[in-house]
């Protein structure tokens, strides 16, 4: 298949290559410079739309800030003799241009930060409409409606670029940007905007700062329509507010839906298809949004997951189903494969916490202590506060009072990431696993916390993006086969049965390096066997020496294998010792069965 | 001082159109947490609608009002039933764009049959103002005001005492649980679409006479009624009106005292810090996310 591909594309680029030579006059040409150029602004937006999944229809006043910024700097430059000479002003402001849009990227990312989805939309609606505005009515700069005219043409040295160049030019930066984004969405990085997509609690659960991530995913997307919008400028020689519209944003968004969301081909066909009907439909200008309405329409009916998803569902069936003896060999792991997993445990000690919503204390002054290398069960009826106390001490919730000591020490987890950074990692009662991310993935990216690479090194392809990525796949591999799931590496997570994804969001949380794994309910919803499987994990995790603290329902599964039992009722700590006492102390029988059976 | 409240006054009687279009959006995110990303489109098709009945068949003001709001409403339900419901149904995001696509064949249709021309559509109230002590006010201006009243006074009634209205709000509160206690789901989600439909249906009729009726009218309009509801809280609806009013206010002294270009800059730019700080919107409670 990949090589298939690989040929697609290689005979792709030679007649992209080939064609300026072969058909006459600069029309060709000239549209094949705008379906690269709408390309790079697509890829750009793919990124952030189709594998982050943040909705963005303000991608047209981003480039904008590309084109004007590139336009209103090289015309002030272009006088001089300097750089007459040397062209070089052309790309001191590409380059100006491509960062004034990142900076704007970073600034949509704020509001970004708190909505999604439709209120995101609109965010970036109002934000293009507002710089759309100011393009308008700041005569004195932008040239208000009239726009900018004349901006200079690229030139190298002092060789000015014809159409024919140009065309090459654009060809090779579009080029580039898929490389880019070929190496973005394979890195760590990109994995973890994958993740994001789908769960930002869960990314945030192994230790990832999801704000910086969807900042700089916000960055790099802008980068793109930036960078895009000064080719645009450059090839145009002329830009007004009209080139930028709303509607434009809509063409992108549109492109990238077309051409399949979150897949690497898909802008290419998005932007190319975009591009050329409008110019076969050039007779009827007239109903241009007719078009543009009735096509999207249809594609939202016939292609809901774009050209490249149809066409990746039509080869790849073989993913969706299970093998049967991995099914069956759930739990049952290689022999020695963990103790150089995990690291020691460290002690847990809670001291008077508490936590109220409103007028409800759902947790006050809970005081208790979970020894190192130790299974510590937290029991309780439905309300009694077990969940609020994992989130407080994973950092998803604050703390009104108290201290969380870690081996004696006083821990801040003001957040999720920073719990995480103290050793302190969860699972989720309702599972929080990445879409169809395959098991591999789901625990390459629970390595995020402790990768050294970064995006820049990603996108350079550095040795040491690479040996890294080489080790954690190793070490991914050794803890997934730990947790049994072994030969179902390459499964997307969400053709899973339910204790496989168990048991992967225990792998993901280990790939964190934990010193304190905290389990909420990991065995709510699961069959027998299941139960059995999830036991033998927790009981090696132990052999390993890792502190464990497990809340849970399932008392058959909390009386085995615990060393250790907290009762809590209505916020307050009403029991605690082993399994054998707890079963027999009479608050916990009241608080469970209520005071007539405590009586009798 | 005589300058300032005679401005804010007119800019009351916009603000209240803003309102009656805001609480389209929230109608029908309250019940499927989905909007009508080109109510604004709505809005122009009740003002062009207006322009046609009117003007050019002559027909009384009072009986063509009816005629826009039911006909709005109707094809309301049935751009609800190709556009909204299939992806509602399918869980994801995409109703965005669908609903956007509709609202571009609607602006194509309108300048197809229309024109692109902008034409004025006199008020059947006449163009005399009328006296508020020192201020003065068009009779259509008041009209807005008043009606854009009346119609938020009656939605809470509804949204309070009436079993439709409860059944509107089980939906927005739990659409799987209310299914479940035997409420037509499906049939209260398109209503409160087509509802929206209407209202804006509603708002396209009073705006015309103070603007003009023109195919590119809806855009900005529904632009800034989103603004409004979000940053009153989609799921707020006395709310919505009182920042409608507020910001129409606003606006005209905005462009009163400063200048009219700045005025939409100011606005957008309001709302994108209104999301930023408080995403529930002024008047909405925060949702808190279950882990």
């Amino acid at each position: 298949m990949s090589r298939v591909r690989h040929y697609a594309q290689g005979l792709a680029l030679a007649a992209l290559l080939a064609l300026p030579a072969s058909i006459e006059g600069s029309y060709y040409q000239y549209l094949g410079i705008i379906v690269f150029i709408y390309g790079i602004v697509a890829v750009g937006l793919n990124i952030l739309a189709g594998y982050a999944g943040q909705f963005s229809l303000g991608h047209a006043a981003l480039m904008a800030m590309g084109a004007y910024t590139t336009a209103l700097l090289t015309k002030a430059l272009a006088p001089l003799p300097f750089f007459q000479a040397t062209g070089a002003h052309i790309w001191i402001g590409m380059a100006a241009g491509t960062v004034m849009a990142a900076i704007f990227g970073a600034l949509l990312a704020l509001p970004a930060l708190r909505v999604r989805g439709p209120y995101l939309a609109m965010v970036t609606i109002a934000f293009g409409w507002v710089i759309f505005k100011i393009l308008q009515e700041w005569v004195p700069v932008t040239g208000g409606d009239l726009g900018l005219a004349s901006i200079p043409k690229v030139q190298i040295g002092s060789f000015e670029l014809q159409t024919h160049h140009f065309y090459y030019m654009a060809l090779g930066f579009f080029v580039l940007a898929l490389i880019f984004q070929h190496r973005l969405v394979h890195s760590a990085f990109g994995m973890r905007i994958r993740a994001m997509k789908h769960s930002e609690l869960g990314v945030a659960s192994v230790g990832v700062d999801v704000y910086g991530l969807k900042v700089l995913v916000f960055v790099i997307s802008a980068a793109f329509a930036g960078f895009g919008g000064t080719l645009f400028a450059h090839q145009q020689n002329y830009i007004s507010p009209d080139n930028f519209q709303f509607f434009s944003s809509v063409f992108f968004l549109l492109a990238i839906l077309f051409g399949g969301a979150g897949t690497q081909m898909g802008p290419v066909i998005g932007a190319t298809v975009l591009t050329l009907l409008p110019e076969m439909l050039h007779d009827f200008d007239k109903f241009r949004l007719i078009v543009y309405g009735a096509f999207i329409l249809l594609t939202l009916y016939f292609l809901p997951t774009g050209v490249m998803g149809l066409f990746e569902r039509g080869v790849r069936p073989s993913r969706l189903s299970l093998p049967t003896d991995a099914l069956q060999q759930m739990g049952q792991p290689a022999e020695g494969s963990e103790p150089e997993l995990t690291g020691a445990g460290a002690s847990l000690e809670l001291d008077r916490v508490s936590r109220a919503f409103g007028g409800l204390q759902a947790l006050r002054d809970v005081s208790f202590r979970v020894e190192a290398g130790t299974i510590h069960a937290l029991i309780g009826p439905n309300g009694a506060g077990k969940t609020t106390l994992i989130n407080v001490i994973t950092g998803f919730y604050r703390a009104d009072a108290g201290r969380i000591l870690a081996d004696g020490r006083v821990v801040a987890v003001g957040s999720m990431s920073a719990a995480a950074r103290h050793g302190f990692v969860r699972t989720f009662q309702t599972i929080k696993l990445f879409g169809d991310l395959t098991v591999l993935e789901h625990v390459m990216v629970g390595f995020a916390r402790h990768s050294r690479s970064g995006v820049w090194s990603a996108l350079a392809g550095s040795r040491r993006s690479k040996e890294e990525a080489h080790r954690n796949l190793v070490d991914a591999r050794k803890l997934i086969r730990f947790v049994g799931l072994e030969g179902l590496e390459d499964r997307p997570a969400n053709v899973l049965p339910y204790g496989h994804r168990r048991l992967l969001e225990i792998a993901r949380a280990l790939a964190v390096m934990p010193k304190l794994l905290l389990l909420d309910e990991p065995a709510a919803g699961l069959v027998g066997e299941e139960i059995g499987a999830l036991a033998a994990v927790i009981r090696r995790l132990k052999a390993s020496g890792m502190t464990v603290l497990l809340v849970e329902h399932h008392m058959d599964l909390v009386v085995s294998i615990s060393d250790h039992v907290t009762v809590l009722d209505y916020g307050v700590v009403i029991a605690n010792g082993t399994p054998a006492t707890i079963q027999r102390d009479e608050k916990v029988i009241k608080a469970y069965l209520g005071t007539a059976h405590a009586a009798a | 001082m005589y300058f300032f409240f005679q401005i804010a006054l007119s800019g009351i009687a916009t603000g209240a159109i803003y309102g009656l279009i805001a609480v389209g959006y929230s109608l029908t995110f309250m019940t499927t947490k989905a909007l009508n990303f080109a109510l604004g489109m709505w809005v122009m098709l009740g003002g062009m609608l207006t322009f046609s009945l009117s003007v050019q068949y002559g027909v009384p003001a009072l009986v063509a009002l009816p005629m826009i709001v039911a006909g709005l409403f109707l094809l309301g339900l049935v751009a609800e039933r190709f556009s909204v419901a299939p992806f509602l149904r399918a869980g994801s995001d995409v109703w965005v764009m669908s609903t956007l696509a509709v609202g571009l064949l609607m602006i194509d249709f309108a300048e197809i049959i229309w024109g692109r021309s902008p034409t004025p559509v006199p008020s059947f109230l006449g163009n005399t103002p009328v006296r508020l002590g020192p201020l003065s006010i068009l009779p259509q201006q008041l009209f807005i005001i008043a009606i854009a009243c009346v119609v938020f006074f009656a939605l809470d009634l509804f949204y309070r005492r009436t079993l439709t209205g409860k059944a509107f709000r089980a939906v927005a509160h739990s659409g799987e649980v209310s299914a479940l206690m035997g409420i037509n789901t499906r049939r209260v989600q398109a209503a409160s679409y087509a509802a929206a439909a209407a209202f804006a249906g509603l708002a396209g009729f009073m705006v015309v006479p103070l603007t003009l009726a023109e195919p590119q009218m809806g855009t900005v309009l529904g632009l800034k009624a989103f603004a409004i509801a979000i940053i009153a809280g989609l799921a707020a609806p006395r709310g919505i009106l009182f920042c409608g009013l507020i910001y129409g206010g606003l606006e005209a002294l905005i462009s009163g005292y400063l200048y009219t270009g700045i005025r939409d800059i100011l606005g957008f730019s309001l709302m994108i810090l209104a999301l930023a700080i408080k995403p529930e919107g002024l008047f909405g409670r925060p949702v808190e996310e279950r882990a």
